[in-house]
């Protein structure tokens, strides 16, 4: 049957646009959520050149730009558009880098951006589908594979600090003595490039919640679920267990609480949720920090709790008017 | 920075005013039971077709003329020498029941909100949409008209108390309501919120809600015994009376407004309104409002896949989960959809206004509810 004509287009001179409501939109876009992430990062990046040397510029972009060309491939490899112009490979492959240590071997960079991007991402369904942050997987990978390529203290061995986690964890809490909480906040601590630049990332964070980018319940919930879970220990014995306050400005805590967490795809969606989500994931970072093998809780505790957002997102409300 | 306002206050500076009389009158007809045929003549507020359900209004004729072009989804009428204009019905003088129903029915109103009792009628006197401040008006020039659609409407439903809700800072007043102010900020104006926002419930099965607009096509129906045959709708902050079916090319042309190739015209609200195709489409009943936008004021809307940043949930009024919604609306998984409280959507679009990555969710949720109703409809077959 041919479809019947509707109305002849009788002025071709103005061919009006026709769309689907709301007409208005708020403007937000892919595009511009990624550039202001990217900007988030920024100041996390110089704060880690300036703390690690240039050896952390290299490999923030080996990752970076692997993590791109290993998206464009995957596009091409499944016959879809090439979108990297939207920048979300580059912000996942600088995600992976920072949680490196600044002189960790090139090819550990390169090859965690393109387990970042293929397994972390690709074989889920591309960007937004991942239901674990896909950094982290890569990050998981490489700990496992390489362990002395990815350990902080073997390759920054050439500085007088130490990594505060690994101390808390192999030597008690004594040697916590040697580190100033003014310098962990500044970020002179050793740690990945850019997760241990805790002030840096303190403004990059904070300019994306002004900007409501990111919204304030993961973050918030996450540093809450660290405190609380940190004081009860230190209640308990704080003669075996460290301060609430090293906890937070140690590691990759504010990295994973402003920047991991927070990733779109696998967190939760409603306002609760995300809250649970939050205080789950910090309760468990100070857990594997006390209990766990890995000196650093924050990825581990973050992939766990991702594996638990299909749950948390049926915690949801009634529906307006439901039974 | 992401500051957006979704205020319903308006600034009032003039009345309502009336737009010269369009050459043509274009009116969709489409699944309406036509009362007229091509080349007959139509006389001011004679019935050209009626409404398929048993409560909708028919349609009248906005000015007399020749029907010029009919298809099955538009009646286009020349204006000038027509046929007998329609005589007023004496509707004052009906008492309430049946009669009164049918004739109003036969005048254009919809009797649906009228035709049973309700414990508590709302009356919505908040602007349905940003942009929109034709409910203000009509509270600020006319009140004679709200009167006596109140009047109407209160013999017929007989409700125990009549509330009027109003935005928080304005001092309009309807005697025989009482007053209720509401924040004036969108989706506040939707009907379910109103209602909601007046009696504590959700989706209460003992209240019913009209908007002033169509309280004052009642009142107006009913002081005059004509037809409704205009609609009140603000374009660019004005408010103007047209006559249903004037094309928007005329209006355009009237008002000095330019629409250019890409742009965006729509009918209606710019939340919830419709998008026309063609200048040519005629002004419906009930259109509150018209806007152009232009085709770079904002992103467009895209085929893509969810990142579940969660935006749709979070500004989600009905507290559903639009993202999950309307993946199931794209799968075709409609049942899933209304599992997931597909229904308990007023449709408001601000899920798809808020959406990062751009994508039509009220289309989907519209597209969900549409299929059920047509399964269902072939179900009852």
């Amino acid at each position: 049957m041919t479809p019947p004509i509707i109305k002849a287009m009788s002025d071709i001179a103005t061919r009006l646009t026709v769309s689907p409501a709301p007409h208005w939109r708020c403007g937000r876009t892919l595009h511009a959520m990624m550039r202001a992430h990217l900007a988030a990062l920024l100041p996390a990046l110089l704060a880690g050149v300036y703390m690690f040397g240039l050896p952390a510029a290299a490999t923030v972009g080996v990752a970076g730009s692997v993590a791109v060309l290993t998206e464009v491939l995957c596009l091409r490899m499944q016959g879809r558009d090439v979108d990297v112009d939207n920048f979300t490979a580059l912000y996942a492959g600088i995600l992976f880098a920072f949680l490196l240590p600044a002189t960790a071997p090139w090819w550990v960079a390169a090859a965690g951006a393109v387990v970042t991007i293929v397994l972390g991402r690709t074989v889920f369904g591309g960007f937004g589908c991942n239901p674990v942050c896909a950094p982290l997987v890569a990050w998981a990978f490489c700990r496992m594979s390489w362990p002395a390529a990815m350990d902080i203290d073997l390759n920054l061995a050439h500085f007088m600090s130490n990594d505060p986690v690994y101390q808390l964890q192999r030597f008690g809490v004594e040697a916590l003595s040697q580190f100033d909480y003014v310098d962990l906040l500044l970020g002179r601590q050793l740690g990945g490039l850019g997760a241990s630049q805790v002030a840096a990332l303190l403004v990059g964070g904070g300019f994306l919640l002004i900007t409501k980018w990111i919204r304030w319940y993961i973050p918030v919930s996450f540093v809450l679920g660290v405190s609380a879970v940190s004081t009860l220990f230190w209640f308990i014995d704080p003669g075996t267990y460290a301060p609430p306050l090293f906890h937070l400005l140690a590691g990759s805590t504010v990295f994973g609480a402003l920047f991991l967490a927070t990733d779109t795809a696998s967190s939760p969606v409603g306002k609760l949720p995300q809250f649970l989500f939050g205080l789950i994931a910090g309760s468990l970072v100070v857990i594997i920090r006390v209990y766990g093998a890995f000196p650093d809780g924050v990825p581990f505790a973050i992939m766990l709790t991702n594996l638990l957002s299909p749950l948390l997102d049926r915690v949801r409300p009634k529906p307006f008017g439901g039974k | 920075m992401l500051r957006i306002h979704y205020s319903l206050e308006s600034q009032l500076k003039d009345g309502i005013a009336d737009i010269a009389a369009p050459e043509e009158l274009s009116i969709q007809v489409r699944n309406l039971v036509l009362k007229t045929a091509k080349r007959k003549k139509v006389g001011f507020g004679s019935t050209i077709a009626e409404h398929p359900s048993q409560s909708g209004g028919a349609f009248h004729a906005a000015a007399s003329g020749t029907v010029r072009d009919l298809d099955y989804h538009h009646l286009v009428i020349a204006c000038g020498e027509g046929g007998d204009d329609a005589e007023p019905v004496n509707v004052a003088s009906l008492q309430p029941g049946r009669e009164l129903l049918r004739t109003l029915q036969e005048l254009g109103i919809d009797i649906a909100v009228l035709s049973s009792r309700a414990e508590t009628l709302v009356i919505n006197g908040m602007n349905p949409e940003p942009g929109v401040s034709v409910a203000e008006q009509m509270l600020a020039d006319e009140m004679e008209n709200l009167e006596a659609g109140l009047d109407v409407a209160c013999a017929l439903i007989e409700p125990q108390r009549t509330i009027l809700a109003v935005a928080d800072a304005s001092e309009y007043r309807l005697p025989g309501t009482t007053p209720q102010s509401i924040k004036a900020k969108y989706p506040n104006s939707l009907d379910a919120l109103v209602v909601k926002a007046v009696t504590g419930e959700e989706f209460p099965s003992n209240a019913k809600i009209m908007s002033v607009m169509d309280l004052y096509a009642l009142g107006r129906v009913v002081r005059t015994g004509l037809p409704v045959t205009e609609t009140v709708m603000t374009i660019e902050g004005r408010n103007y009376r047209v006559p249903i079916g004037t094309p928007i090319r005329h209006l355009l042309s009237c008002l000095g407004i330019k629409a250019a190739s890409g742009d965006t015209v729509v009918l209606g609200g710019s939340f919830r309104g419709e998008a026309v195709y063609s200048l040519d489409e005629g002004v419906r009943k009930g259109d509150y409002g018209m806007f152009v936008i232009s085709s770079d004021a904002f992103p467009h809307v895209q085929d893509v896949s969810c990142i579940n940043c969660g935006e749709c949930v979070l500004n989600c009024p009905g507290r559903i989960q639009p993202n999950l919604i309307s993946r199931y609306a794209e799968y075709e998984m409609f049942e899933m959809a209304e599992k997931h409280g597909l229904h308990s959507c007023f449709e408001c679009g601000l899920c798809a206004f808020s959406c990062t990555m751009r994508r039509p969710l009220l289309q989907y949720i519209r597209f969900a509810k549409d299929q059920l109703r047509a399964a269902g409809r072939s179900e009852q077959a």
